[in-house]
């Protein structure tokens, strides 16, 4: 029985460590290969060894396809493609491509920075990674290979995200990754065609939220923000290299120039400078309204927003500074925040989430005497604030795109049981299909049944068409002709084209039939009698009574014969073709009723 | 466990059994047990739970029927397992009836939490803890709790299933530790219970019908011959051998890789392999009644194994090439040229069954050429090794995969079209042919082998990864082709075949694909830095265009190029091979590469060119460079300027490892720690310390590196006080210590650095005296601030009090935080 197996490693159930795998047709593919940020050790990567016991990764998967940079989705290829040995194709869009090893280089440089890890893939396998990249276009079908094929949908969430279609033959399934259903200031909505796959793998992150608008957060950001510089004090924000910095960045640019407002802006890295580099090449990945201004000014290109020097820290007066890592565990962000931590005047806003053991995490949870190295206490006596930038499509969200799609099970990943648990039962009741959601490590089994093109000859058709019955898609109906597998290929044709074709002669199949009656009378009066019964009982059929004394009804031969014990019986053969059996074997049930009596 | 700790552990585990304050993270739970697990290792559980009675407050807790969090109960089950590993912890438990509550039936594999993943796994985790010595063994069998752990190994989760099998082995293993009087007898009388009731199952699951059971027999006497190698396995073996072999009786073979896998393990096993219970005969029946691609890791395990018999090698090793034989057959020109297995191959029906379609003949041959490639390195590898004719194999393979080579057969045919333009197997034959390197080959197949890799590296149709590959290869055999031994230089026929290769280079250095031009740098530099020196190779390279392309590759619009061009320029410039670049500020005129590579360091947006050039400097530094030695200081000073401004902290680290390359060759070495090393010649300072610091004070070297000191990126300021420290060695160790001067000047240099490091950088320090310096060397703590560096944040992110606060911190908080992971 063909079916389609998923079986999540990261992602069931949980949010973290995105990598789901999939069978279909006989094709293995993973989907994502994240990293969960909270584990300092293996932990952090999934564990691979479950892929596969039996031979090499690269022999069983026939690729890895990520859905977008964040390092949750694809912290772990340089890991799995240099180190535990994978050495297949890898599938993501141009964008993704291009800002995957920013972020990856910028998390290995934090990982080696604070812990001096060792045993941690270097820049040099980040390089050798992406090298086996292939890069792909939205709604371009790539062919993984003859069978399998796969096509990239646009996913919002953030620049370059993708949906993915993985498609073998009539099989297919639709995997979201992470996914927004509307725009935001600086990208577009999801959008995927009734594509109706057999499987839809969605994220669930706001399985049991409706969320208010991103608008509403943005003006409390900028509200908080402008509040904290007008009064003098200082604004850290902790970001990573990419992503939410530059939405941030294009926030604040924006209200600055309309409230014209002089305090500095600074941007602790160089890193934004390739970011927005990438933002203005893939330009066409961002949303009408950045597409449109971009004409007029590139929205990418900020006066406001400059450079940092780590001696500007210490200048009297207000200032905004956007400082990498995003979770306040080490480096710039973290030096700059022990500086600006003792006076309240100043403000952290920590625009996305912290994992525990982090300065970020300590704060967000409201501890204000945070002992640090050498057991010195560092007091937060500045403002804390938490502002969630994340954008994932809620629960309706996830409801409209089911209902684009229209698959025929759902699977959610990437969120909490409870809220699956949720979702799920909304998803079967409104939609009337099965919705699973596995955890780690377990396997979920659709069975499919797989339709297999017949390409039908012109011949065929032409003589349905001739007995006058136009074809409707709705209604199915009989037809008869003779399948031929012939290389690799299935078609339907004549059984004369069949014969022609395959250069084969005809061969007449009939079936036959005794029948015993008790008929002292001679042969040819037993035949007589014979055609005029069935003469009077098949009005509707051609009954013929031949020279040579039988009986034909269209194709049926009938022939009386004598018994050779006995002679008071008489022996019809009756014989008909496989064409005609439904009338031969009524006439055979008939004729064993007996014959009327004749008159005497 | 310190103060702190205990008490705050009783509101976190009343936290933890109030299902009404969920845990928000998984990775609080894992540290928390890792952290009981330390506790645990290094003293008395038993002390620890009558110390801190809300451990078992909160194990007693799970008892009782509630709507508890999956998460909590699977960590208190295994946390009941860690406290229960040690046996008088164990009977404190099962005195209070905890043991059985939690993992019998009364427990959670009654109640509807048993359908949670997360809680079977817990269940079988903290059963795997506990199961260290005799009492658990009765307790394991009293509460059935093996019969529950056979059913789990079909679980409908990966994890939970695996970690079931593992607990049969290790309860296995337990069981059979406690008989001392030898091993035990055939018969299952004398076995102790526990190992009687597994053994008994996995007899059973042998017999069945049913895969699966028969794959997690299998599965469970691999893991148990592979860990155990004591005197009951081999029992155990010769018990259960029979049925084994019997599984080769079925048509098809059932758990096929599981059982390569069981006879693989047995044969590696050294009490097994030479027991008289017929294994070379059924490892011999086994390679025969499988499938080729089943049987190819079978042959690959034999042929690695260090003893066993010639006949079963040779069969392992026809096996392992019988795909190539019939590709060598299928694509011969003349019949039985093959050479590899002539007889072994039949006819062209052998070629049909083996590679029937493009999918299995594709997998086939990368899973062949991946086994060939990991064999052909090993001591124990078939000899004679059919070099040539897998050269020759290699050769076909990626002739027919670019739609080069001419099959005279239908076959042959048939499988050119199965594999033309099949990038899975071009990567794999490439790999492999770089590997063949390391042997030799008749000179005409060498040519040959020159002639495919110039194809592919022509060809317009290679994928990026094809070319990298075959970069590599070329390299691989290009080191290959001296004939002299000790002679490195490139042979006549290599230096023909560069002259070829070279205007191929040249094309791939402009290709629009980043990764091909990235991939032709690395292959220059790889080249340069081999035969950079050698005539006939500087000849050909000066004739092409690769120099001046390299050095227009500075400014590619990729980093990781243009940190490749970086690299590559650094390595022709050594050997003397770059051409003067032009200056982007005067395009007429002429700048050297040092000049180029200090513009890259000072402007590259982006942090590998910066880096690469780092490294370059560093190199040429330490190789006496021709464009550093005309004027050492002046070059130092102006990477270390750059340097030490830099915003990458890899960056301002790579410059203090330049900055020690500066100090040693000024200074001379450091003491070699170990007395029997040799030491190069030191350049040793005739004058005196302070006068010898001279030029390391005109670089500003110590600016530089006190900053670094207090540097927010912990690398560097380790870097930095290392650099410091081998100074103050050199200052103890100097034949006239220098009296340290308090004056005004070092006054002033230590208030700076007291700035410095309450964080207020701004101050530059000025020019340094030499004896300030030393003073201030000398009156600093740097071994103190080495260890605080080695500490760094670990209180926030390791220590288990900051776990605690923060678990208990985020209590009550939770919203829409912890879900919103980016």
């Amino acid at each position: 029985m063909p079916e389609i197996r998923v079986t999540p490693l990261g992602a069931g159930q949980d949010v973290g460590r995105s990598c789901i795998l999939v069978s279909i047709a006989g094709k293995n593919v993973m989907l994502d290969c994240g990293m969960h940020m909270g584990f300092n050790d293996d932990r952090r990567f999934p564990d691979f060894s479950y892929i596969t016991r039996n031979g090499r990764l690269t022999d069983f998967l026939d690729c890895v396809i990520i859905s977008h940079f964040h390092l949750d989705h694809c912290g772990a290829l340089p890991y799995f493609s240099e180190m535990v040995g994978y050495d297949g194709p890898i599938y993501m869009t141009h964008p993704t491509q291009a800002i995957c090893p920013i972020l990856l280089e910028d998390y290995r440089k934090i990982a080696v920075d604070k812990k001096g890890e060792a045993n941690f893939f270097t820049s040099q396998m980040i390089k050798d990674c992406m090298k086996k990249v292939v890069a792909v276009h939205l709604h371009q079908t790539v062919q993984v290979d003859d069978e399998l094929e796969i096509k990239a949908y646009y996913a919002g969430h953030v620049l370059g995200a993708a949906m993915f279609q993985i498609k073998v033959g009539s099989e297919s399934v639709v995997y979201t990754g992470d996914y927004n259903m509307t725009p935001d200031r600086h990208l577009g909505a999801a959008w995927i065609d009734k594509c109706r796959p057999n499987l839809l793998i969605t994220e669930s992150t706001y399985a049991t939220t409706i969320r208010d608008s991103k608008r509403c957060r943005e003006r409390d950001f900028l509200k908080k923000v402008h509040e904290a510089v007008e009064r003098g004090g200082k604004v850290l924000i902790p970001v990573f290299a990419l992503g939410r910095a530059q939405e941030l960045c294009i926030l604040l640019e924006t209200f600055w120039e309309r409230m014209n407002l002089k305090a500095p802006i600074y941007f602790s890295t160089g890193l934004t400078e390739k970011a927005n580099h990438y933002y203005k090449l893939f330009i066409t990945w961002t949303n009408q309204k950045i597409r449109k201004t971009f004409v007029q000014r590139n929205m990418f290109e900020f006066k406001h927003i400059k450079a940092f020097d780590r001696a500007f820290a210490d200048n009297p007066g207000p200032m905004v500074v956007f400082a990498t890592p995003g979770m306040l565990h080490a480096g710039q962000s973290l030096q700059i925040f022990r500086k600006w931590a003792g006076n309240e005047k100043n403000m952290v806003i920590m625009p996305g989430y912290c994992v525990q053991g982090t300065v970020g995490h300590k704060i967000l949870s409201g501890q204000r005497k945070l002992e640090m190295e050498g057991r010195q206490v560092l007091e937060v006596k500045m403002q804390v604030e938490y502002m969630s930038f994340s954008a994932h499509a809620d629960a309706k969200g996830i409801m409209q795109l089911v209902g684009q799609a229209e698959p025929e099970s759902v699977l959610l990943v990437h969120g909490e049981a409870k809220k699956m648990e949720f979702l799920k039962q909304k998803i079967e009741q409104e939609f009337r299909v099965n919705c699973y959601m596995p955890a780690n490590g377990e396997t979920v089994t659709l069975p499919t049944s797989p339709s297999i093109p017949v390409g039908i000859s012109l011949g065929l058709l032409k003589r349905e068409m001739a007995q006058g019955l136009l074809p409707d898609a709705k209604k199915p109906r009989l037809l008869h002709g003779t399948l031929i597998m012939k290389d690799s290929n299935f078609r339907l044709v004549s059984s004369e084209q069949a014969l022609k074709e395959l250069g084969l002669v005809e061969h007449q199949l009939r079936f036959t039939c005794r029948v015993h009656l008790h008929d002292p009378r001679k042969e040819q009066e037993t035949a007589m009698r014979v055609y005029s019964h069935l003469k009077s009982m098949l009005k509707d059929h051609c009954v013929q009574h031949l020279p040579d004394g039988s009986v034909t009804v269209e194709s049926i031969l009938i022939q009386a014969a004598a018994h050779s014990e006995d002679p008071g019986t008489k022996v019809l053969l009756v014989s008909w073709t496989y064409q005609d059996e439904e009338l031969g074997s009524y006439l055979t049930s008939l004729l064993k009723k007996g014959l009327p009596q004749a008159p005497s | 466990m310190d103060p702190e700790c205990s008490q705050l552990l009783p509101a976190l585990c009343a936290v933890l059994a109030d299902p009404r304050q969920p845990m928000a993270d998984d990775t609080c739970l894992e540290k928390l047990l890792d952290w009981f697990k330390t506790i645990t290792e290094a003293g008395s559980s038993l002390l620890l739970l009558q110390e801190n009675p809300c451990l078992v407050e909160l194990l007693c807790h799970m008892l009782k029927p509630q709507d508890l969090s999956s998460r909590v109960l699977s960590f208190s089950l295994r946390l009941t397992g860690v406290f229960a590993a040690q046996e008088d912890c164990f009977q404190y438990l099962q005195q209070g009836e905890l043991l059985p509550r939690l993992f019998g039936e009364a427990g959670p594999l009654g109640g509807a939490a048993w359908t949670a993943p997360t809680v079977r796994s817990g269940w079988i985790q903290g059963l795997r803890s506990l199961a260290r010595h005799p009492s658990a063994l009765h307790f394991l069998a009293d509460c059935g709790a093996v019969d529950t752990i056979f059913s789990l190994q079909g679980d409908s989760s990966l994890f939970v299933a695996s970690a079931a099998g593992q607990l049969l082995v290790h309860i296995l293993g337990l069981s059979m530790q406690g008989p001392a009087d030898g091993p035990p007898s055939l018969q299952a009388g004398d076995w102790p219970a526990c190992a009687k009731k597994i053994v008994g199952h996995i007899e059973e699951s042998l017999r069945s019908t049913a895969t699966p059971q028969i794959t997690q027999a299998l599965n469970v006497l691999t893991t148990t011959f592979g860990h155990c190698h004591d005197p009951w396995t081999r029992v155990l073996w010769v018990r259960l051998s029979p049925l084994v072999a019997g599984l080769l009786e079925k048509d098809p073979v059932p758990a096929a890789h599981s059982l390569v896998d069981l006879l693989l393990s047995v044969a590696r096993s050294p009490g097994l392999s030479s027991s008289s219970c017929g294994l070379w005969e059924t490892l011999a029946q086994t390679l025969s009644r499988l499938s080729p691609t089943q049987a190819g890791p079978l042959a690959l395990g034999i042929l690695k194994l260090q003893d066993c018999p010639q006949a079963l090698r040779a069969q392992a090793f026809a096996v392992l090439l019988q795909p190539l034989a019939c590709v060598l057959k299928a694509t011969a020109q003349a019949p039985g040229a093959s050479g590899v297995l002539d007889g072994t191959v039949g006819d062209f029906a052998t070629v049909d069954t083996l590679l029937p379609s493009k999918a299995a003949c594709v997998g086939l041959l990368c899973r062949t050429l991946a086994h060939l490639e990991l064999l052909l390195p090993l001591p124990q590898r078939p000899c004679p090794w059919p070099q040539a004719p897998l050269l020759g194999a290699a050769v076909t393979l990626l002739q027919l995969c670019q739609g080069s080579a001419s099959p005279t057969s239908d076959t042959g045919h048939h499988l050119c079209a199965l594999l033309l333009g099949c990038v899975r197997v071009q990567r794999a034959a490439l790999d492999f042919l770089g590997t063949l390197s390391q042997g030799t080959g008749p000179p005409e197949l060498v040519t040959e082998v020159f002639a495919v890799l110039l194809e592919y590296l022509r060809s317009p149709d290679s994928s990026p990864t094809v070319l990298k590959k075959a970069f590599q290869a070329t390299f691989r055999w290009l080191l290959s082709s001296p004939k002299t031994p000790g002679c490195w230089d490139l042979d006549p026929q290599a230096l023909l075949f560069l002259r070829e290769l070279l205007p191929v280079l040249q094309k791939r250095l402009c290709s629009p694909c980043w990764e091909v031009r990235d991939s032709g740098l690395e292959f220059l530099t790889q080249m340069t830095g081999r035969w950079g020196g050698q005539a006939g190779f500087r000849h050909a390279l000066l004739a092409s265009e690769v120099p001046k392309l390299t050095e227009q590759l500075l400014r590619d619009p990729e980093s990781y190029v243009r940190a490749s061009a970086v690299a590559a320029t650094g390595q022709l410039s050594s050997q003397g091979l770059c051409i003067s670049p032009a200056s982007p500020e005067h395009p007429g005129g002429q700048q050297s590469p040092l000049s180029e590579l200090l513009h890259i360091l000072s402007t590259d947006s982006e942090g590998f060119p910066r880096r690469a050039a780092m490294h370059v400097f560093t190199q040429w530094l330490r190789d006496s460079h021709a464009d550093v030695v005309g004027d050492t200081e002046e070059f130092v000073a102006g990477v270390l300027q750059v340097a030490s401004q830099d915003l990458d902290w890899e960056v301002r680290a790579q410059g203090l490892e330049l900055a020690l390359v500066f100090l040693e060759q000024t200074l001379g070495q450091p003491g070699s720690p170990c007395p029997y090393a040799v030491t190069p010649p030191v350049v040793a300072p005739a004058c005196p310390l302070a006068q010898a610091l001279q030029p390391l004070c005109r670089v500003r070297l110590f600016e530089f590196a006190f900053r670094a000191l207090f540097d927010c990126d912990r690398p560097v300021a380790q870097k930095s006080c290392d650099l410091l420290l081998f100074l103050r060695a050199k200052m103890a160790s100097s034949s006239s210590p220098q009296e340290a001067r308090s004056s005004p000047d070092v006054a002033s240099v230590e208030a700076a650095l007291q700035r410095w490091q309450a964080g207020d950088q701004a101050q530059p320090l000025g020019d340094l005296e030499p004896e300030v310096v030393l003073a201030v060397l000398k009156s600093m703590d740097l071994e103190g601030l080495r260890g605080a560096l080695a500490e760094s944040s670990d209180h926030v992110e390791k220590s288990p009090q900051s776990l605690l606060q923060d678990m208990l911190a985020t209590v009550g908080i939770l919203g829409e935080n912890e879900a919103d992971c980016y």
